[in-house]
Protein backbone atom coordinates (compact mmCIF):
# COMPACT_ATOMS: atom_id res chain seq x y z
CA UNK A 1 0.00 0.00 0.00
CA UNK A 2 1.02 3.93 -0.45
CA UNK A 3 0.34 4.68 3.09
CA UNK A 4 2.77 2.35 4.44
CA UNK A 5 5.45 3.57 6.70
CA UNK A 6 7.40 0.48 6.27
CA UNK A 7 7.23 -2.71 3.67
CA UNK A 8 8.82 -5.78 4.05
CA UNK A 9 9.42 -7.31 0.41
CA UNK A 10 10.12 -10.53 0.11
CA UNK A 11 13.16 -9.41 3.17
CA UNK A 12 15.86 -12.05 4.20
CA UNK A 13 17.43 -10.79 7.95
CA UNK A 14 20.27 -12.56 9.50
CA UNK A 15 23.85 -11.67 10.95
CA UNK A 16 26.92 -12.72 9.17
CA UNK A 17 25.86 -13.21 5.83
CA UNK A 18 23.36 -16.31 7.35
CA UNK A 19 19.82 -15.49 7.29
CA UNK A 20 17.68 -15.98 10.12
CA UNK A 21 14.33 -15.24 8.68
CA UNK A 22 13.38 -15.33 5.06
CA UNK A 23 10.67 -14.20 2.46
CA UNK A 24 9.26 -11.72 5.09
CA UNK A 25 6.57 -9.86 3.73
CA UNK A 26 5.10 -7.09 6.14
CA UNK A 27 3.57 -3.65 6.11
CA UNK A 28 3.34 -0.95 8.65
CA UNK A 29 0.38 1.83 8.66
CA UNK A 30 0.58 5.03 9.95
CA UNK A 31 -1.09 4.59 13.49
CA UNK A 32 -1.07 0.75 14.13
CA UNK A 33 0.07 -0.30 16.98
CA UNK A 34 1.22 -3.59 16.56
CA UNK A 35 2.98 -6.33 18.74
CA UNK A 36 5.68 -8.87 17.23
CA UNK A 37 5.52 -12.05 19.67
CA UNK A 38 6.61 -15.29 19.24
CA UNK A 39 9.51 -17.89 21.23
CA UNK A 40 12.83 -16.72 22.39
CA UNK A 41 15.42 -16.90 19.57
CA UNK A 42 12.89 -16.87 17.15
CA UNK A 43 13.62 -13.98 15.45
CA UNK A 44 11.03 -10.82 16.56
CA UNK A 45 13.94 -8.43 17.84
CA UNK A 46 15.72 -9.19 14.05
CA UNK A 47 12.46 -7.97 12.35
CA UNK A 48 12.73 -4.80 14.49
CA UNK A 49 15.94 -3.90 13.85
CA UNK A 50 15.32 -4.55 10.10
CA UNK A 51 12.88 -2.07 10.37
CA UNK A 52 14.87 0.88 12.37
CA UNK A 53 17.57 0.00 9.58
CA UNK A 54 19.78 -1.44 12.49
CA UNK A 55 20.14 -4.69 9.95
CA UNK A 56 20.77 -4.67 6.55
CA UNK A 57 18.75 -7.33 4.55
CA UNK A 58 20.31 -10.25 3.17
CA UNK A 59 18.15 -10.14 0.10
CA UNK A 60 14.86 -8.24 -0.76
CA UNK A 61 14.29 -4.66 0.02
CA UNK A 62 12.42 -2.60 3.12
CA UNK A 63 11.09 0.48 2.07
CA UNK A 64 10.53 2.81 4.56
CA UNK A 65 8.33 6.10 3.83
CA UNK A 66 6.73 6.24 0.98
CA UNK A 67 7.35 9.91 -0.51
CA UNK A 68 10.51 12.76 -0.47
CA UNK A 69 10.47 12.97 3.77
CA UNK A 70 12.49 9.71 5.66
CA UNK A 71 10.59 8.06 7.84
CA UNK A 72 11.90 9.70 11.68
CA UNK A 73 12.31 5.81 14.23
CA UNK A 74 12.26 6.24 17.69
CA UNK A 75 14.19 3.00 18.48
CA UNK A 76 13.81 1.95 22.31
CA UNK A 77 16.45 -0.92 23.07
CA UNK A 78 16.64 -3.83 25.67
CA UNK A 79 17.35 -1.43 28.82
CA UNK A 80 19.90 -3.92 29.91
CA UNK A 81 21.99 -3.47 26.48
CA UNK A 82 23.33 0.06 27.48
CA UNK A 83 26.48 -0.20 29.31
CA UNK A 84 28.01 2.54 30.34
CA UNK A 85 31.95 2.67 31.47
CA UNK A 86 30.96 6.48 32.41
CA UNK A 87 27.79 6.72 33.24
CA UNK A 88 25.67 9.13 31.76
CA UNK A 89 22.81 10.93 33.80
CA UNK A 90 19.04 10.93 32.43
CA UNK A 91 18.89 13.74 31.04
CA UNK A 92 22.42 13.16 28.98
CA UNK A 93 20.71 9.74 27.52
CA UNK A 94 17.85 11.28 26.80
CA UNK A 95 19.63 14.21 24.55
CA UNK A 96 20.79 11.26 22.63
CA UNK A 97 17.46 11.51 20.54
CA UNK A 98 17.90 14.79 19.45
CA UNK A 99 21.73 13.95 17.99
CA UNK A 100 19.67 12.78 14.84
CA UNK A 101 18.49 16.48 14.18
CA UNK A 102 21.35 17.86 14.12
CA UNK A 103 23.91 18.07 12.05
CA UNK A 104 27.26 17.21 12.61
CA UNK A 105 29.50 19.77 14.40
CA UNK A 106 26.43 21.48 15.51
CA UNK A 107 25.85 22.40 19.17
CA UNK A 108 22.63 21.18 20.86
CA UNK A 109 20.22 24.11 21.58
CA UNK A 110 18.78 25.60 24.34
CA UNK A 111 15.01 24.39 22.67
CA UNK A 112 16.84 20.78 22.46
CA UNK A 113 17.56 20.96 25.76
CA UNK A 114 13.92 22.07 26.69
CA UNK A 115 11.97 19.77 24.17
CA UNK A 116 14.34 16.69 26.02
CA UNK A 117 12.96 17.65 29.73
CA UNK A 118 9.30 17.96 28.21
CA UNK A 119 10.24 14.61 27.23
CA UNK A 120 11.20 13.14 30.27
CA UNK A 121 8.29 14.78 32.02
CA UNK A 122 5.98 13.09 29.37
CA UNK A 123 7.18 9.54 31.10
CA UNK A 124 7.70 10.81 34.25
CA UNK A 125 11.77 10.70 34.96
CA UNK A 126 12.05 14.95 34.83
CA UNK A 127 12.63 14.74 38.62
CA UNK A 128 15.38 12.22 38.33
CA UNK A 129 17.39 14.02 35.21
CA UNK A 130 19.94 14.43 37.86
CA UNK A 131 20.65 10.81 38.04
CA UNK A 132 23.71 8.00 37.02
CA UNK A 133 21.52 6.63 34.01
CA UNK A 134 22.83 2.96 35.47
CA UNK A 135 21.41 3.75 39.30
CA UNK A 136 17.77 3.80 37.46
CA UNK A 137 15.61 0.41 38.33
CA UNK A 138 14.54 -1.81 35.04
CA UNK A 139 11.31 0.31 34.70
CA UNK A 140 12.82 3.54 34.92
CA UNK A 141 15.86 3.19 32.15
CA UNK A 142 12.43 2.26 29.82
CA UNK A 143 10.91 5.11 30.41
CA UNK A 144 14.09 7.56 30.24
CA UNK A 145 14.57 5.51 27.00
CA UNK A 146 11.56 5.98 25.36
CA UNK A 147 12.30 9.86 26.30
CA UNK A 148 15.08 9.42 24.25
CA UNK A 149 13.23 7.52 21.54
CA UNK A 150 10.52 10.72 22.12
CA UNK A 151 13.12 13.01 21.84
CA UNK A 152 13.90 12.26 18.47
CA UNK A 153 10.28 13.59 17.07
CA UNK A 154 9.46 10.30 15.43
CA UNK A 155 6.85 8.96 12.91
CA UNK A 156 7.35 5.54 14.31
CA UNK A 157 7.93 4.45 18.19
CA UNK A 158 10.16 0.97 17.75
CA UNK A 159 10.24 -0.67 21.13
CA UNK A 160 12.56 -4.19 22.07
CA UNK A 161 10.66 -6.00 24.77
CA UNK A 162 10.11 -2.79 26.54
CA UNK A 163 8.42 -5.34 29.42
CA UNK A 164 11.48 -7.64 30.20
CA UNK A 165 13.68 -7.83 33.16
CA UNK A 166 11.09 -5.45 35.39
CA UNK A 167 8.17 -6.28 37.84
CA UNK A 168 4.87 -6.75 36.63
CA UNK A 169 3.84 -3.25 38.67
CA UNK A 170 6.29 -1.29 36.30
CA UNK A 171 5.29 -3.51 33.50
CA UNK A 172 1.81 -1.95 34.06
CA UNK A 173 3.14 1.49 34.22
CA UNK A 174 5.09 0.89 30.59
CA UNK A 175 2.33 -0.38 29.02
CA UNK A 176 -0.01 2.50 30.39
CA UNK A 177 2.58 4.89 28.90
CA UNK A 178 2.91 3.57 25.58
CA UNK A 179 -0.82 3.20 25.08
CA UNK A 180 -1.49 7.31 25.95
CA UNK A 181 1.62 7.87 23.72
CA UNK A 182 -0.09 6.26 20.86
CA UNK A 183 -3.54 7.51 21.65
CA UNK A 184 -2.02 11.29 22.44
CA UNK A 185 0.24 11.41 19.64
CA UNK A 186 -0.74 9.30 17.88
CA UNK A 187 1.97 7.51 17.68
CA UNK A 188 2.35 4.67 15.03
CA UNK A 189 3.78 1.38 17.56
CA UNK A 190 5.67 -1.73 16.66
CA UNK A 191 6.59 -3.45 20.11
CA UNK A 192 8.60 -7.17 20.02
CA UNK A 193 7.24 -8.76 23.48
CA UNK A 194 6.38 -11.98 24.96
CA UNK A 195 4.19 -10.76 28.05
CA UNK A 196 1.08 -11.69 26.02
CA UNK A 197 -1.29 -10.93 29.43
CA UNK A 198 0.12 -7.71 29.20
CA UNK A 199 -0.98 -7.19 25.19
CA UNK A 200 -4.43 -8.81 26.16
CA UNK A 201 -4.97 -6.32 28.57
CA UNK A 202 -4.49 -2.65 26.69
CA UNK A 203 -6.89 -2.12 23.58
CA UNK A 204 -4.53 -0.11 21.83
CA UNK A 205 -2.93 -2.95 20.40
CA UNK A 206 -5.29 -3.99 17.87
CA UNK A 207 -2.86 -6.19 15.66
CA UNK A 208 -0.08 -9.17 16.23
CA UNK A 209 2.35 -10.98 14.41
CA UNK A 210 3.56 -14.31 15.81
CA UNK A 211 7.09 -14.74 14.53
CA UNK A 212 7.29 -18.97 14.80
CA UNK A 213 9.87 -21.28 12.64
CA UNK A 214 10.54 -18.30 9.99
CA UNK A 215 7.17 -17.36 9.09
CA UNK A 216 4.40 -14.23 10.50
CA UNK A 217 0.88 -15.04 11.37
CA UNK A 218 -0.65 -11.37 11.55
CA UNK A 219 -3.90 -10.64 12.62
CA UNK A 220 -6.36 -8.82 15.11
CA UNK A 221 -5.16 -9.36 18.82
CA UNK A 222 -8.29 -10.55 20.26
CA UNK A 223 -7.63 -13.48 17.85
CA UNK A 224 -4.45 -13.72 17.82
CA UNK A 225 -4.13 -13.18 21.29
CA UNK A 226 -6.97 -16.02 21.91
CA UNK A 227 -6.32 -18.65 24.56
CA UNK A 228 -6.50 -21.29 21.54
CA UNK A 229 -4.03 -19.33 19.37
CA UNK A 230 -1.27 -19.34 22.45
CA UNK A 231 -2.10 -23.22 23.01
CA UNK A 232 -1.29 -24.00 19.28
CA UNK A 233 1.80 -21.70 19.39
CA UNK A 234 3.24 -22.91 22.53
CA UNK A 235 2.72 -26.72 21.48
CA UNK A 236 3.82 -26.21 18.42
CA UNK A 237 6.77 -24.68 20.37
CA UNK A 238 7.17 -27.28 22.87
CA UNK A 239 6.45 -29.72 20.41
CA UNK B 1 57.76 25.37 45.40
CA UNK B 2 61.13 26.59 44.07
CA UNK B 3 61.31 24.21 41.84
CA UNK B 4 57.71 24.66 40.78
CA UNK B 5 58.53 28.34 39.99
CA UNK B 6 62.19 27.12 38.38
CA UNK B 7 60.22 25.44 35.95
CA UNK B 8 57.99 27.41 34.72
CA UNK B 9 60.09 30.49 34.73
CA UNK B 10 59.91 31.40 30.64
CA UNK B 11 63.51 30.85 30.06
CA UNK B 12 64.07 27.31 32.01
CA UNK B 13 66.25 25.41 30.04
CA UNK B 14 64.01 22.31 29.65
CA UNK B 15 61.38 24.55 29.37
CA UNK B 16 60.23 22.58 25.77
CA UNK B 17 60.33 19.13 27.61
CA UNK B 18 57.88 20.75 30.15
CA UNK B 19 55.51 22.04 27.59
CA UNK B 20 55.13 19.02 25.65
CA UNK B 21 54.57 17.07 28.90
CA UNK B 22 52.01 19.58 29.64
CA UNK B 23 50.55 19.11 26.33
CA UNK B 24 50.02 15.38 26.08
CA UNK B 25 49.32 15.60 29.60
CA UNK B 26 46.00 17.56 28.54
CA UNK B 27 45.26 15.86 25.33
CA UNK B 28 46.30 12.10 25.27
CA UNK B 29 43.66 11.40 28.24
CA UNK B 30 40.42 13.39 26.03
CA UNK B 31 41.53 9.97 23.69
CA UNK B 32 41.75 7.63 26.49
CA UNK B 33 38.16 7.94 27.56
CA UNK B 34 36.99 7.19 24.09
CA UNK B 35 39.37 3.93 25.04
CA UNK B 36 37.93 3.54 27.76
CA UNK B 37 34.63 3.95 27.37
CA UNK B 38 34.53 1.22 24.10
CA UNK B 39 36.42 -1.10 26.11
CA UNK B 40 39.54 -0.75 24.06
CA UNK B 41 42.15 -0.58 26.99
CA UNK B 42 44.67 -2.98 25.47
CA UNK B 43 44.38 -1.22 22.31
CA UNK B 44 46.46 1.99 24.40
CA UNK B 45 48.82 -0.28 25.55
CA UNK B 46 49.69 -2.26 21.83
CA UNK B 47 49.75 0.53 19.60
CA UNK B 48 52.11 2.65 21.51
CA UNK B 49 54.45 -0.28 21.12
CA UNK B 50 53.67 -0.51 17.75
CA UNK B 51 54.52 3.26 17.08
CA UNK B 52 57.74 2.47 18.69
CA UNK B 53 58.47 -0.56 16.40
CA UNK B 54 57.51 1.80 13.77
CA UNK B 55 60.39 4.33 14.72
CA UNK B 56 62.84 1.60 14.88
CA UNK B 57 62.01 0.30 11.80
CA UNK B 58 62.59 3.77 9.65
CA UNK B 59 65.47 4.75 11.50
CA UNK B 60 66.85 1.51 10.79
CA UNK B 61 65.75 1.44 7.07
CA UNK B 62 67.26 4.79 6.73
CA UNK B 63 71.34 3.68 8.42
CA UNK B 64 70.70 0.85 5.75
CA UNK B 65 70.34 2.88 2.76
CA UNK B 66 71.31 6.55 3.44
CA UNK B 67 73.41 5.76 6.74
CA UNK B 68 72.61 7.27 10.02
CA UNK B 69 70.28 10.17 10.13
CA UNK B 70 71.86 13.77 11.47
CA UNK B 71 70.18 14.57 14.95
CA UNK B 72 68.27 17.42 13.52
CA UNK B 73 64.55 17.96 12.02
CA UNK B 74 64.97 14.89 9.55
CA UNK B 75 65.40 12.63 12.49
CA UNK B 76 62.16 13.68 13.77
CA UNK B 77 60.50 13.59 10.31
CA UNK B 78 61.78 9.72 10.13
CA UNK B 79 60.68 8.44 13.32
CA UNK B 80 57.30 10.80 12.60
CA UNK B 81 57.03 8.94 9.25
CA UNK B 82 57.89 5.32 10.78
CA UNK B 83 55.71 5.63 14.03
CA UNK B 84 52.34 7.29 11.39
CA UNK B 85 52.86 4.55 8.83
CA UNK B 86 52.97 1.62 10.89
CA UNK B 87 50.35 2.85 13.69
CA UNK B 88 47.74 3.60 10.97
CA UNK B 89 48.76 0.55 8.75
CA UNK B 90 47.62 -2.02 12.22
CA UNK B 91 44.90 0.29 12.82
CA UNK B 92 42.78 0.00 9.64
CA UNK B 93 43.83 -3.80 9.59
CA UNK B 94 42.63 -4.09 13.12
CA UNK B 95 38.98 -1.95 12.25
CA UNK B 96 38.66 -4.31 8.72
CA UNK B 97 38.78 -7.36 10.90
CA UNK B 98 36.70 -6.19 13.81
CA UNK B 99 34.32 -5.23 11.43
CA UNK B 100 34.28 -8.28 9.84
CA UNK B 101 34.02 -9.37 13.39
CA UNK B 102 36.77 -12.40 12.48
CA UNK B 103 38.49 -14.02 15.52
CA UNK B 104 39.51 -12.58 18.97
CA UNK B 105 40.15 -8.90 19.62
CA UNK B 106 41.92 -9.08 22.40
CA UNK B 107 43.87 -12.34 21.11
CA UNK B 108 44.85 -10.18 18.21
CA UNK B 109 46.12 -7.46 19.82
CA UNK B 110 47.68 -9.18 22.78
CA UNK B 111 49.88 -10.82 19.89
CA UNK B 112 50.33 -7.44 18.28
CA UNK B 113 52.41 -6.42 21.39
CA UNK B 114 54.65 -9.30 21.85
CA UNK B 115 55.42 -8.78 17.70
CA UNK B 116 55.87 -4.90 17.88
CA UNK B 117 58.22 -5.25 20.97
CA UNK B 118 59.90 -8.10 19.60
CA UNK B 119 60.52 -6.73 16.48
CA UNK B 120 61.82 -3.47 17.75
CA UNK B 121 64.47 -5.58 19.92
CA UNK B 122 65.33 -7.30 16.83
CA UNK B 123 65.85 -4.05 15.07
CA UNK B 124 68.05 -2.24 17.07
CA UNK B 125 70.03 -4.94 17.86
CA UNK B 126 70.99 -5.00 14.32
CA UNK B 127 72.30 -1.00 14.63
CA UNK B 128 73.77 0.54 17.52
CA UNK B 129 73.30 4.37 16.81
CA UNK B 130 69.90 3.76 16.76
CA UNK B 131 69.58 1.57 19.88
CA UNK B 132 70.76 4.43 22.11
CA UNK B 133 67.91 7.06 20.73
CA UNK B 134 65.34 4.28 20.96
CA UNK B 135 66.27 2.94 24.49
CA UNK B 136 65.99 6.79 26.09
CA UNK B 137 62.63 6.90 24.43
CA UNK B 138 61.53 3.70 25.78
CA UNK B 139 62.52 5.06 29.20
CA UNK B 140 60.41 7.95 28.87
CA UNK B 141 63.26 10.53 29.29
CA UNK B 142 61.43 13.54 28.21
CA UNK B 143 64.61 16.16 28.27
CA UNK B 144 64.59 18.40 25.30
CA UNK B 145 62.63 18.84 22.72
CA UNK B 146 63.29 21.09 19.51
CA UNK B 147 61.24 23.71 18.75
CA UNK B 148 60.02 22.34 15.51
CA UNK B 149 58.76 19.11 17.46
CA UNK B 150 57.21 21.04 19.77
CA UNK B 151 55.26 23.21 17.22
CA UNK B 152 54.61 19.68 15.09
CA UNK B 153 53.01 18.41 18.46
CA UNK B 154 51.43 21.70 19.40
CA UNK B 155 49.65 21.75 16.23
CA UNK B 156 48.83 18.17 15.88
CA UNK B 157 47.50 17.93 19.19
CA UNK B 158 45.34 20.94 18.96
CA UNK B 159 44.08 19.23 15.79
CA UNK B 160 42.51 16.40 17.94
CA UNK B 161 41.00 18.44 20.16
CA UNK B 162 39.10 20.67 17.82
CA UNK B 163 37.93 17.01 16.16
CA UNK B 164 36.89 16.14 19.66
CA UNK B 165 35.62 19.06 21.06
CA UNK B 166 33.10 19.16 17.43
CA UNK B 167 32.23 16.07 17.14
CA UNK B 168 31.57 15.37 21.02
CA UNK B 169 28.16 14.15 20.44
CA UNK B 170 28.32 12.40 17.10
CA UNK B 171 31.50 9.70 19.23
CA UNK B 172 29.17 9.85 22.01
CA UNK B 173 26.41 8.29 20.48
CA UNK B 174 28.26 5.80 18.57
CA UNK B 175 30.52 4.99 21.40
CA UNK B 176 27.56 4.64 24.18
CA UNK B 177 24.85 3.28 21.61
CA UNK B 178 26.28 1.99 18.10
CA UNK B 179 22.34 0.72 17.49
CA UNK B 180 20.95 4.02 18.09
CA UNK B 181 22.86 5.96 15.86
CA UNK B 182 22.23 3.55 12.77
CA UNK B 183 18.77 4.46 13.71
CA UNK B 184 19.07 8.04 13.66
CA UNK B 185 21.02 7.70 10.35
CA UNK B 186 24.30 8.25 11.50
CA UNK B 187 27.58 6.64 9.44
CA UNK B 188 28.86 4.96 11.95
CA UNK B 189 31.92 3.44 9.87
CA UNK B 190 32.86 7.56 9.19
CA UNK B 191 33.05 8.60 12.82
CA UNK B 192 34.78 5.22 13.59
CA UNK B 193 37.55 6.00 11.06
CA UNK B 194 38.06 9.82 12.50
CA UNK B 195 37.86 7.87 15.77
CA UNK B 196 40.74 5.56 14.65
CA UNK B 197 42.43 8.27 12.82
CA UNK B 198 42.10 10.29 16.20
CA UNK B 199 43.65 7.47 18.15
CA UNK B 200 46.43 7.34 15.42
CA UNK B 201 47.54 10.82 15.16
CA UNK B 202 47.50 11.06 18.85
CA UNK B 203 49.67 7.64 19.70
CA UNK B 204 52.56 8.47 16.66
CA UNK B 205 53.44 12.02 17.64
CA UNK B 206 53.00 10.82 21.18
CA UNK B 207 55.43 8.09 21.65
CA UNK B 208 58.11 10.02 19.41
CA UNK B 209 57.84 12.73 22.47
CA UNK B 210 57.51 10.73 25.67
CA UNK B 211 57.28 7.36 24.49
CA UNK B 212 54.91 4.32 24.55
CA UNK B 213 55.35 3.88 28.29
CA UNK B 214 54.01 7.34 28.98
CA UNK B 215 51.79 7.42 26.44
CA UNK B 216 49.85 4.26 27.73
CA UNK B 217 49.65 6.21 31.35
CA UNK B 218 48.62 9.30 29.75
CA UNK B 219 46.14 7.66 27.69
CA UNK B 220 44.58 5.10 30.44
CA UNK B 221 45.03 6.71 33.99
CA UNK B 222 43.38 9.81 33.91
CA UNK B 223 40.42 9.07 32.50
CA UNK B 224 40.42 6.67 35.55
CA UNK B 225 40.91 9.07 38.08
CA UNK B 226 38.15 11.24 36.58
CA UNK B 227 35.98 8.58 35.95
CA UNK B 228 35.53 8.03 40.04
CA UNK B 229 34.67 11.52 40.59
CA UNK B 230 32.63 13.14 38.28
CA UNK B 231 29.96 11.44 35.59
CA UNK B 232 29.03 11.63 31.69
CA UNK B 233 31.39 11.36 28.77
CA UNK B 234 32.31 15.47 28.69
CA UNK B 235 32.77 16.05 32.23
CA UNK B 236 35.10 13.14 32.37
CA UNK B 237 37.21 14.26 29.65
CA UNK B 238 37.61 17.99 31.24
CA UNK B 239 38.79 16.38 34.86
CA UNK B 240 40.92 13.72 32.85
CA UNK B 241 42.91 16.49 31.24
CA UNK B 242 43.00 18.86 33.72
CA UNK B 243 43.98 15.79 35.95
CA UNK B 244 46.57 14.55 33.28
CA UNK B 245 48.34 18.20 32.73
CA UNK B 246 48.74 18.46 36.40
CA UNK B 247 50.25 15.30 37.03
CA UNK B 248 52.36 16.33 33.89
CA UNK B 249 53.15 19.65 35.91
CA UNK B 250 53.75 17.40 39.38
CA UNK B 251 55.84 14.58 37.69
CA UNK B 252 58.00 16.86 36.05
CA UNK B 253 58.57 18.99 38.87
CA UNK B 254 59.63 16.15 41.01
CA UNK B 255 61.61 14.17 38.13
CA UNK B 256 63.76 17.85 38.11
CA UNK B 257 64.07 18.01 41.44
CA UNK B 258 65.17 14.39 42.19
CA UNK B 259 67.07 13.40 39.02
CA UNK B 260 64.36 10.40 37.92
CA UNK B 261 63.64 10.30 34.24
CA UNK B 262 60.27 12.07 33.60
CA UNK B 263 57.81 9.46 31.72
CA UNK B 264 58.03 6.74 34.72
CA UNK B 265 57.90 9.83 37.81
CA UNK B 266 54.98 11.04 35.75
CA UNK B 267 53.33 7.31 35.88
CA UNK B 268 54.00 6.36 39.23
CA UNK B 269 52.48 9.51 40.20
CA UNK B 270 49.51 8.76 37.75
CA UNK B 271 49.24 5.58 40.02
CA UNK B 272 49.43 6.81 42.99
CA UNK B 273 46.66 9.74 42.63
CA UNK B 274 44.81 6.46 41.19
CA UNK B 275 45.37 4.75 44.48
CA UNK B 276 44.28 7.73 46.90
CA UNK B 277 41.00 8.54 44.44
CA UNK B 278 40.29 4.87 45.15
CA UNK B 279 41.04 4.47 48.66
CA UNK B 280 38.94 7.95 48.96
CA UNK B 281 35.92 6.53 47.21
CA UNK B 282 36.00 3.12 49.21
CA UNK B 283 36.12 5.39 52.88
CA UNK B 284 33.53 7.23 51.55
CA UNK B 285 31.04 4.12 50.67
CA UNK B 286 32.12 2.68 53.95
CA UNK B 287 31.05 5.53 56.02
CA UNK B 288 27.63 6.05 53.81
CA UNK B 289 26.98 2.40 54.52
CA UNK B 290 27.99 2.83 57.98
CA UNK B 291 25.82 5.58 58.92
Amino acid sequence: MADALISFHDVALGYDGVPVLEGLALDVHRGDFLALVGPNGCGKSTILKGMAGILEPLRGSIRRGSGEKPVRFGYVPQGETIEMVFPLTVFQVALMGTYGRIGPGWPVTHADHARVRACLDDVGMADLQRKPFPSLSGGQRQRVLIARALATEPDILLLDEPLSGIDVQAAQVIMDLIERLHRERRLTMVMVSHHLKALREHEAVREVVWVYEGKLLRGPATTMLSPEMVYRMMDAEIG
Amino acid sequence: MDTLLEILNLHFLLRNALYGGLVIGAVAPLVGVYLLARRMVFIGIALPQVSTAGVAGAFVWHTFFHGHPSRDVNDFVIALVGSSVLTFAVILVLALLERRRRGLLEGRIAMLYAVAGAATILLLASDRVTEIGILSLLKGEIIAIPDIELVILLLGYGAIMALLTIFHKELVLVTVDREMAVSLGKHVLVWDLLLFAVIGVTISLGVLVVGPLVMFGFLIVPPMIAGRLVMGMRTVSIVAALVGAGIALIGFAAAYRLDWPTGPTDVALAGVVLAVVTAGQALRTFSLRSA
